[in-house]
C-alpha cells in the first residue's frame, strides 16, 4: 500500500471508539447513570442520608440494606400490585394479539381495509390520560337514578342493575383491561398484518388447490410462518403491558385492589416522598422485563440472521 | 426592613385563577411599600418542588403542605430568624409548623373541616333542627331515614387520593368520642392506630358510609361518587341526601356550582355537634432563603395587617389574629368566628404524619368501605404509623 496517505487518515486502535463516543456519552448519561443512581438509591433510606439499614423497624423483619426490597417483595400492597400485573399480562397480551391477529386475517379479505384498519389503529393516537378520561365516562357509575356511563345506561335499559365497574373488586381490574385492550389491538393488528402480507401467495394457493379449508390454511401456514413476528409482538406486549401505568393511575388511582407494580412506584416516589423504596421497585421492574427483552432481542438477531 | 427596591422574591405555590389574583391583592401593599418584585411559579405538581429542591435551585418561599416541613426540614430559614411575628398566632397553629423545636412554616391559610352543609330551606319544610349534640345527630339522622330521606352524601372518589373525605369524617367522629388529645396522640405515635377508639370511630363512619339507607349509593356510591358530586347532590332540587360533611371550601363549590341559590338560607353549615376543637388544614409559607425580601415578606403576612389584608381578600381563614373581625364574606365571618372561639385545633391525621401514613390511610378507608376487615385494615396502619414514626 502507498505510503503517501496522511497520518489522520489511518485507522487507529481507539479510532472506532472515536466514532462511537458521542453514542458512548449519551447512553452513559442518560441510560447507564441513571440506571446505576437507582440501583445505589434502592439500597438508601428514604430521604438519602443513610443506608436502608436504617430504615428497619425494632420489631418485624428486618432485611438490612435491602431493607427497601422487603417492602418491594413482600409488602401486602406490592403482592397485589404483581398479582394484577400478571392478570394484565395474561389477558392484554392474550386479548391485543388474538384480537389483532384476527382483524388482520379478516381485513386482508375486504375492499375496505385501510378504512378498518384506521378505524382499529386509531385508539393508538389518543394519549393513555385521553383514554382513560373516554372510559372513565363509558364506565361511569352514578348512585342515583340517573346513568350518564354507557355501560350501564345498556344494563339499565335491559332491566339490570347497574354495576359500579370501577369500584367493584374482581370486576375493576378485568374493566382496566379492557381500556389497554382497546388502545393496543391497533398496534398489534399492524404489525401481524404487515407479516401477513409477506405470506407467499403461491404457497396459500397451492394448499387450497390441495384441498385445505380455510382454518387450516390459517393455522398451518400462515401461524407457522408469521411465528417470530408473533413472538416479537408478545414480548413487546409483555414489556408494556409490565409497565402499565397510565390507565390505573387515570382511572381508578391504584385504589380498590386495582394497583399494578409502576403505579405503586409513583405512589412512593411522589406521594410518599420515599424514593428508596419507589427505587428498589424500579430496579424489581426491570429485573422482571430484562429476561423478556433478551428474549425479544435474541428471536430478532435469529429472525435476521435467516434472511 | 432592609428590602430595597428592585428585589426579586421568587414563589411557588398551588393556587391560580381566582385564588392567585386574591394573592395579589394581600401582597400589594407589601409590593407598592417595598418595590420588591414577584417572581411567583402556580403550579399543583409536588414533584416540581422536589425537583427544585434537590436541584439547589430552591424557591425563596413556597406555600405547602404541613408534610414538607419535615421533609424539608434542613433546608427551611426558622420562622423567628426571619421576623415572623409569633405572638399573632395561637400555640396550636405554631405546634404543627414546628419541627424538632424549630418553627419551621407560618401558616397563612386555614380552613377548617368540622362542618356539616345543609340547607336551610329544606331543613325547615321537612321539619328537621340542627343537631346540637351527637346524640341528637344521630337521633336526626334516624329521623331522616324514616321520613324516607337519605341523611348523607359521603361520596370520596378523588383520583389517586380517593378516600380523604372519608378519614377526615372518622377523624372529626374522633374529635367527638374521644378528644384533640387522643388525635394528638395517634399524630404523634403514642397511640397505635389498631387502638380500640379508632376502630369505634371508622364503626361508626361505617355503619353510614355503607348503607344505601344513610348515604346515596351505598358502599358502591360512596367510593364511586366524586366528592364534589357529593356536595352538589344535598344541594340539587330536590336533593338527594340531606347533609355533607365537607371542608369549608364547600360554601364556595356550592355558589359556583348553584349560582341561584343564597348562603344562609339556601346552604349554611352547622359544626359537627359534639367536637371538641376543630380540625382543619393550613397552607404552610416555607422559606428556603433569608433574603431581605424574604423577611419583608413574612414580617409583613405574619403582621397583624397582613392578617387584615388576608381576611379583606376574602382568601379563605388566617389563623393571624389580626384577620378577626375584618372578614367581609358572610360564610367566612361564621367560619372565622368558629376558628377564633375554638378550643383547639387538630391537623390532619394523614397530612401530619409523614412517610406515606397518608395515602395508606386513604387506601385503607376505600378497602374498609368496599369490605374488608377492619382489625385487618388498622394493624396494617397501625404498622405503618410506627415505621413512619421511628
Amino acid at each position: 500500500m502507498p505510503n503517501n496517505i496522511p497520518g489522520i487518515m489511518k485507522q487507529k486502535k481507539f479510532t472506532p471508539w472515536m466514532y462511537l463516543l458521542p453514542a458512548l456519552i449519551v447512553m452513559a448519561t442518560f441510560i447507564a447513570y441513571p440506571a446505576f443512581n437507582t440501583f445505589y438509591l434502592s439500597l438508601r433510606n428514604s430521604s438519602n442520608t443513610d443506608w436502608a439499614t436504617a430504615a428497619c423497624s425494632a420489631a418485624g423483619n428486618c432485611w438490612g440494606i435491602f431493607e427497601n426490597f422487603r417492602y418491594a417483595l413482600t409488602s401486602t400492597i406490592m403482592q397485589t400490585a404483581f398479582i394484577n400485573n400478571i392478570k394484565w399480562i395474561i389477558l392484554m397480551v392474550s386479548g391485543t394479539v388474538a384480537l389483532g391477529l384476527l382483524i388482520a386475517v379478516l381485513a386482508d379479505r375486504v375492499k375496505y381495509e385501510p378504512v378498518a384498519k384506521a378505524i382499529i389503529f386509531m385508539p393508538m393516537a389518543i394519549s393513555f390520560v385521553g383514554a382513560g378520561v373516554i372510559w372513565k365516562f363509558m364506565y361511569n357509575f352514578n348512585a342515583g337514578d340517573v346513568q350518564i356511563g354507557l355501560l350501564n345506561s345498556i344494563v339499565l335499559t335491559l332491566g339490570g342493575n347497574p354495576i359500579s365497574w370501577l369500584t367493584e373488586p374482581q370486576i375493576n381490574t378485568i374493566a382496566l383491561i379492557v381500556v389497554g385492550v382497546w388502545m393496543w389491538t391497533g398496534f398489534c393488528m399492524t404489525i401481524l398484518a404487515a407479516a401477513l402480507k409477506n405470506v407467499s401467495e403461491e404457497i396459500l394457493e397451492a394448499a387450497r388447490v390441495d384441498g385445505a379449508n380455510e382454518w387450516r390454511v390459517f393455522w398451518e401456514i400462515m401461524v407457522p410462518q408469521i411465528l417470530p413476528t408473533i413472538t416479537v409482538v408478545v414480548t413487546t406486549m409483555i414489556i408494556n403491558v409490565l409497565k402499565i401505568f397510565d390507565i390505573v393511575y387515570v382511572m381508578t388511582g391504584g385504589n380498590y385492589g386495582t394497583e399494578v407494580i409502576a403505579n405503586r412506584m409513583y405512589t412512593e416516589m411522589y406521594a410518599n416522598y420515599n424514593p428508596g423504596r419507589a427505587s428498589a421497585i424500579a430496579v424489581v421492574l426491570i429485573a422482571v422485563i430484562i429476561p423478556a427483552m433478551i428474549f425479544n432481542i435474541r428471536r430478532f438477531r435469529e429472525q435476521e440472521e435467516t434472511r | 426592613m432592609g428590602a430595597e427596591a428592585g428585589d426579586e422574591l421568587t414563589l411557588l405555590y398551588q393556587w391560580s385563577g381566582s385564588e392567585e389574583e386574591r394573592l395579589n391583592e394581600i401582597l400589594k401593599p407589601l409590593v407598592d411599600a417595598c418595590g420588591i418584585v414577584l417572581k411567583p411559579e402556580s403550579t399543583r405538581d409536588q414533584a416540581l418542588l422536589d425537583t427544585k429542591v434537590q436541584a439547589g435551585t430552591p424557591p425563596d418561599v413556597a406555600f405547602w403542605n404541613v408534610a414538607q416541613l419535615v421533609q424539608y426540614e434542613d433546608m427551611l430559614k426558622p420562622m423567628d430568624t426571619l421576623g415572623a411575628h409569633g405572638e399573632n398566632y395561637a400555640d396550636f397553629f405554631k405546634d404543627p409548623g414546628t419541627v424538632n423545636g424549630k418553627w419551621l412554616g407560618l401558616p397563612v391559610k386555614a380552613d377548617i373541616k368540622t362542618i356539616i352543609w345543609y340547607s336551610p330551606v329544606v331543613f325547615e319544610v321537612k321539619g328537621y333542627t340542627v343537631p346540637t349534640t351527637w346524640q341528637e345527630l344521630e337521633t336526626l339522622v334516624d329521623e331522616m331515614v324514616a321520613n324516607g330521606d337519605i341523611p348523607w352524601s359521603m361520596g370520596m372518589e378523588s383520583g389517586d387520593a380517593t378516600g380523604w373525605t372519608g378519614t377526615d369524617f372518622v377523624q372529626d367522629i374522633m374529635l367527638v368520642q374521644q378528644g384533640p388529645d387522643y388525635v394528638l396522640g395517634l399524630i404523634s405515635g403514642d397511640i397505635p392506630f389498631n387502638d380500640a377508639g379508632v376502630k369505634q370511630a371508622w364503626e361508626t363512619y361505617g355503619k353510614w358510609a355503607t348503607d344505601p339507607i344513610y348515604t346515596i349509593g351505598g358502599a358502591q356510591g360512596t367510593l364511586s361518587t366524586g366528592f364534589l358530586d357529593a356536595i352538589y347532590k344535598v344541594f340539587s332540587d330536590p336533593p338527594e341526601a340531606m347533609m355533607v360533611k365537607q371542608s369549608g371550601f364547600a360554601g364556595g363549590e356550592v355558589a359556583s356550582q348553584y349560582p341561584e341559590l343564597q348562603y344562609g338560607t339556601d346552604y349554611d353549615f352547622f359544626a359537627v355537634p359534639g367536637a371538641q376543637g376543630l380540625q382543619g388544614g393550613a397552607d404552610w409559607l416555607m422559606a428556603f432563603n433569608d433574603s431581605p425580601a424574604v423577611q419583608a415578606l413574612i414580617a409583613y403576612l405574619s403582621s397583624t395587617e397582613g392578617g387584615a389584608a388576608w381576611a379583606k381578600a376574602s382568601f379563605d381563614l388566617s389563623p393571624n389574629v389580626g384577620a378577626a373581625g375584618n372578614y367581609v364574606d358572610p360564610a367566612l365571618v361564621k367560619k372565622g368566628e368558629a376558628l377564633a372561639t375554638t378550643s383547639g385545633f387538630t391537623p390532619d391525621i394523614g397530612d401530619t404524619i409523614p412517610g406515606g401514613f397518608g395515602s395508606a390511610e386513604f387506601k385503607a378507608i376505600s378497602d374498609y368501605v368496599n369490605g374488608a376487615d377492619l382489625d385487618a385494615i388498622l394493624d396494617s396502619l397501625a404498622a405503618v404509623q410506627a415505621e413512619a414514626l421511628q
